[in-house]
């Protein structure tokens, strides 16, 4: 019998409590978060959508490697273990361990950026855009151009735009290039892959003008799924040799272990330069720790070893990329927009249009962020105007270019009830949507601003 | 009644660890692979491991049970809330944010507090404190009290600071340029020293009077309050609990690297009363560590952690803790080992230069005497002299420090007593055949930290 039912590849072997609320307790929660989702308690959430990074559930072995977790400061085996798994998978041969993602990107982008450097990407997320900026350096996104609209259609919309690459380099000049970012897959442009062409090329045009190839790897395993099944040439190829040769094309890469690792905590920055190398091991200590365990436990080491072999297990991918894209095409159905194909660990919301009664400026992406929290106790986050709008002189908002909300998928918790009742509140949500309200911000910090912003209603 | 009890361990043992026995001939062929730096041994190679009682704590059977209740919520998580009011009640700082470990939370007060030209004075350096004040653009300055910086000497304060040279030093530069004091307990360069408490109400007179701020590097606040306990006159009834809130309540902030006092093996935090800094760091913590409920720890170690913090306090686990190292300081003593007086909490250090007189000091005699220790035993120790100390900068000559010393550091709740005899009779047997011992010569030297992957050959 050929299997039609999307069955986990797993049963469950520990679980966590849901607190349930009603949805006058939850208006009250969230006025006190001042409408920030970041902001809520995590028991007043029902179904927690806020991230995939950092909330999968691990595997029986994964917790078996948390106990086993060698402690030494110098030679631990799990430290020798990651090494060797993450080593194996890249390519690369110097791996420095992080306590997640964002402080590899902070190590690499101190010691590249600087005032007049500029970094291109398909698409930088929002703490790789922080950490740039924070340098003095420029980010510029030049995703192709389908990547932009969430209704066409393309099987690779996490691509970048190889023809504005090399004019953009061009223009700055290479020796102001800090690097080329690839992120894969793309997150803020809807958690799409990136096609192996793609990453090929990128890495022509970085060697031509001698700039420098990185990749952002975090959901490295989910993009294979997406080149093995949409790519020519790929169809029999494993999705662990996809992974590695997606990464021979870059001189380095970064990883929030968080995600396709399968691990609660943990990261890494993996290089081929060892004079790079280097450099970035000088601030690895100053701000993480040794270059042994870099600011992570023995324990969590092990864990990200054995996670990073599971993700790669194609029962595994197989459910994670259909479970994803089983909640999108209900969503689709009931006539909600989405950013179209359904991408890999995300079901992305077009906010703007599925929100058209409130006007940009006044946020819909916070708006249904919002109520899909007090109708539902759906915990979600805006991604658009929120997270990346800016001021112009006057102090009127540029927008983003999309105004998404993101419903993002741990890896290994919720059930098909779980994502059956998500369906349902879209489906109250619709019959409200024409009392939606606008919202605007009352209070914001200099970086990062929807970490920690404050919002009020607009009546 | 006895005044002097036993310091048999308030605990039994619930999980093992195996440790692998190897022979004198096995040690010497590894020893000498790794080019005589213990640095570079693989912890399979160890058998009794002191290179740092850093993450290297047992847990508790709780702070086990803790692990499985972690909460890995991105926001909001109740672990960061159980940790929070942890440390309001027993360490009494108003605010806490989350850090990776303790060189998250020195350098997000670094950041914060210090502006370029400013002066840090405080009890003695610390590596990564030092750097971290010198990155943000400010000046360390040596406030210790001269008797820290002898060996031999046994005032049993060694972590006092000089009033008096800080009075002059604020006079010399202006309170202005001065954002705040740094104190640790214990002081660990200084051997693991304590700080008086008679000393640190003068020293908030003092700051008080010119309006400095103290902040306090806690990591071992409970093993210093446990000698305030022992040595101090009227404390000898008050538990250790309340000395280590009598210490906060004169401080104004602290920085806690939890991987010591607090018994876990990932974690620290920022702990603050000032409520800007507060938001400053609030805001700062997201872009370098995680969002402010988890500054890049998982749940689980947020709630290890909490436990952690309640049982270090336990005047139990601290006669046991400190009573342990005092052990194995006092037979050395008996034996005639010249070690470092007072015998501090958490580490015996032995003075290399009058343990091997006939080696001279650019022969390396600590990093000798730590390979002989665990050529004979399978001690791990690590090396405190020249080789840690570097070059200097201008001259590229080697920095000769007056303190040439090998650190035995005791991780906590790990080894028994009959470990710590062990540890004696090596060291014994060491001393014994001393006259034997030959120097060594240098025949790798990494450009930076050159202690930890340097390489050696017997001369």
């Amino acid at each position: 019998m050929a299997i039609k039912t999307i069955i986990e590849p797993f049963k469950i072997k520990m679980v966590e409590p849901i607190t349930m609320s009603t949805e006058e307790e939850r208006n009250v929660f969230l006025k006190k978060a001042h409408y920030n989702t970041f902001l809520l308690d995590s028991d007043q959430v029902i179904i927690d959508f806020l991230t995939d990074s950092g909330t999968s559930a691990m595997s029986a072995k994964q917790w078996s490697g948390l106990i086993d977790g060698d402690e030494s400061y110098a030679g631990s085996r799990s430290w020798k273990r990651m090494e060797k798994t993450v080593k194996e998978l890249s390519g690369m041969e110097y791996v420095l361990p992080t306590h997640q993602g964002r402080a590899a990107e902070r190590i690499i982008y101190t010691h590249l950026g600087g005032k007049g450097k500029v970094f291109i990407s398909n698409t930088h997320f929002d703490t790789t855009r922080a950490n740039i900026e924070f340098s003095g350096a420029t980010a510029i996104d030049i995703p192709i151009e389908e990547g932009k609209h969430p209704k066409v259609y393309h099987p690779f919309k996490g691509n970048i735009d190889i023809k504005l690459l090399e004019e953009n380099i061009i223009a700055s000049g290479p020796e102001n290039i800090g690097a080329v970012i690839l992120t894969i897959t793309n997150n803020s442009g809807g958690g799409q892959p990136v096609s192996m062409q793609n990453a090929r090329e990128v890495g022509k045009i970085c060697k031509r003008y001698g700039v420098l190839y990185l990749q952002d790897m975090c959901r490295i395993a989910e993009n294979a799924y997406f080149v093995n099944h949409r790519e020519a040439g790929y169809e029999n190829i494993s999705y662990k040799d996809i992974a590695k040769e997606m990464m021979s094309f870059a001189d380095g890469a970064v990883m929030s272990a968080k995600k396709d690792a399968l691990v609660n905590m943990g990261g890494f920055l993996a290089l081929r330069d060892e004079e790079l190398a280097n450099a970035c091991k000088n601030l690895l200590i100053i701000t993480e720790g040794f270059t042994t365990y870099g600011g992570l436990s023995g324990r969590d080491m092990e864990a990200i070893a054995i996670g990073l072999d599971e993700v790669f297990e194609p029962d595994y991918l197989r459910y994670r990329i259909r479970s994803t894209e089983y909640l999108g095409n209900k969503l689709d159905a009931l006539g909600v927009p989405l950013m179209l194909p359904i991408g890999g660990h995300a079901v992305y919301i077009d906010a703007r249009e599925f929100y058209s009664n409130i006007p940009v400026d006044q946020y819909p992406g916070q708006s249904l962020v919002c109520d899909l929290y007090t109708i539902g106790g759906i915990r979600t986050v805006e991604i658009g105007s929120v997270m990346f709008g800016t001021y112009d002189e006057q102090g009127k908002l540029i927008p983003a270019p999309m105004d998404l909300v993101r419903l993002a998928i741990p890896r290994r918790v919720y059930t098909q009830s779980h994502i059956e009742y998500v369906i349902e509140v879209f489906a109250e949500i619709i019959k409200r949507k024409n009392q939606a309200k606008g919202i605007k911000i009352t209070y914001e910090p200099e970086f990062l601003r929807h970490f920690t912003a404050k919002f009020e209603p607009i009546n | 009644m006895l005044k002097k009890r036993s310091w048999a361990e308030p605990y039994k043992i619930k999980m093992v660890e195996p440790v692998f026995m190897t022979d004198r001939k096995h040690r010497l062929k590894v020893i000498k692979e790794v080019g005589y730096n213990t640095f570079l041994l693989k912890s399979k190679d160890v058998y009794i491991d002191l290179l740092t009682d850093s993450g290297t704590s047992a847990m508790s059977d709780r702070q086990w049970a803790g692990m499985m209740l972690g909460d890995e919520a991105y926001a909001g998580s109740r672990n960061f809330y159980n940790l929070e009011e942890t440390i309001q009640k027993y360490y009494g700082y108003k605010h806490v944010v989350p850090t990776h470990q303790g060189r998250g939370a020195e350098h997000l007060i670094s950041q914060i507090m210090i502006k370029k030209g400013d002066i840090i004075p405080g009890n003695m350096y610390f590596t990564t404190t030092r750097l971290h004040q010198e990155l943000a653009g400010g000046t360390f300055v040596d406030v210790i009290i001269p008797e820290a910086h002898d060996p031999e000497n046994t005032y049993l304060f060694k972590g006092d600071i000089d009033l008096g040279k800080l009075e002059r030093l604020i006079e010399e530069h202006g309170a202005d340029k001065i954002p705040y004091i740094a104190m640790a307990t214990t002081v660990n360069m200084a051997g693991g020293q304590p700080i008086s408490m008679a000393n640190l109400k003068a020293l908030r007179k003092l700051t008080d009077k010119y309006g400095i701020k103290v902040i306090h590097d806690m990591t071992r606040v409970a093993e210093n309050a446990f000698m305030i306990q022992e040595h101090e006159k009227g404390y000898a009834n008050k538990p250790i609990a309340e000395i280590v809130k009598e210490i906060c309540d004169l401080t104004d902030g602290a920085t806690m690297s939890a991987k010591k006092d607090a018994l876990v093996n990932i974690g620290g935090f920022l702990a603050l009363n000032d409520s800007d800094h507060f938001e400053q760091a609030r805001n700062l913590v997201v872009i370098y560590e995680g969002l402010h409920t988890y500054g890049g720890l998982a749940g689980r170690d947020m709630e290890a952690m909490a436990i952690g913090i309640k049982e270090s306090l336990s005047d139990d686990h601290m006669r046991a803790r400190v009573g342990q190292v005092q052990y194995l300081g006092q037979n050395l003593l008996n034996a005639g080992i010249p070690i470092v007086k007072p015998v501090g909490t958490h580490g015996i250090f032995i003075d290399a230069k009058r343990f091997l007189p006939h080696i001279p000091q650019d022969q390396f005699p600590a990093q000798t005497l730590a390979a002989e220790i665990y050529i004979d035993s399978g001690v791990r120790s690590m090396e405190r002299g020249v080789v840690s100390a570097g070059r200097d900068k201008k001259t590229g000559e080697h920095r000769y420090p007056k303190l040439e010393l090998v650190r035995l550091t005791i991780p906590r709740r790990v080894y028994t007593q009959a470990h710590m005899d062990v540890i004696c009779e090596s060291v014994c047997e060491v001393f014994d055949t001393r006259q034997k011992i030959t120097g060594l010569e240098m025949i790798y030297e990494p450009q930076y930290l050159r202690f930890f992957q340097a390489r050696f050959k017997k001369l």
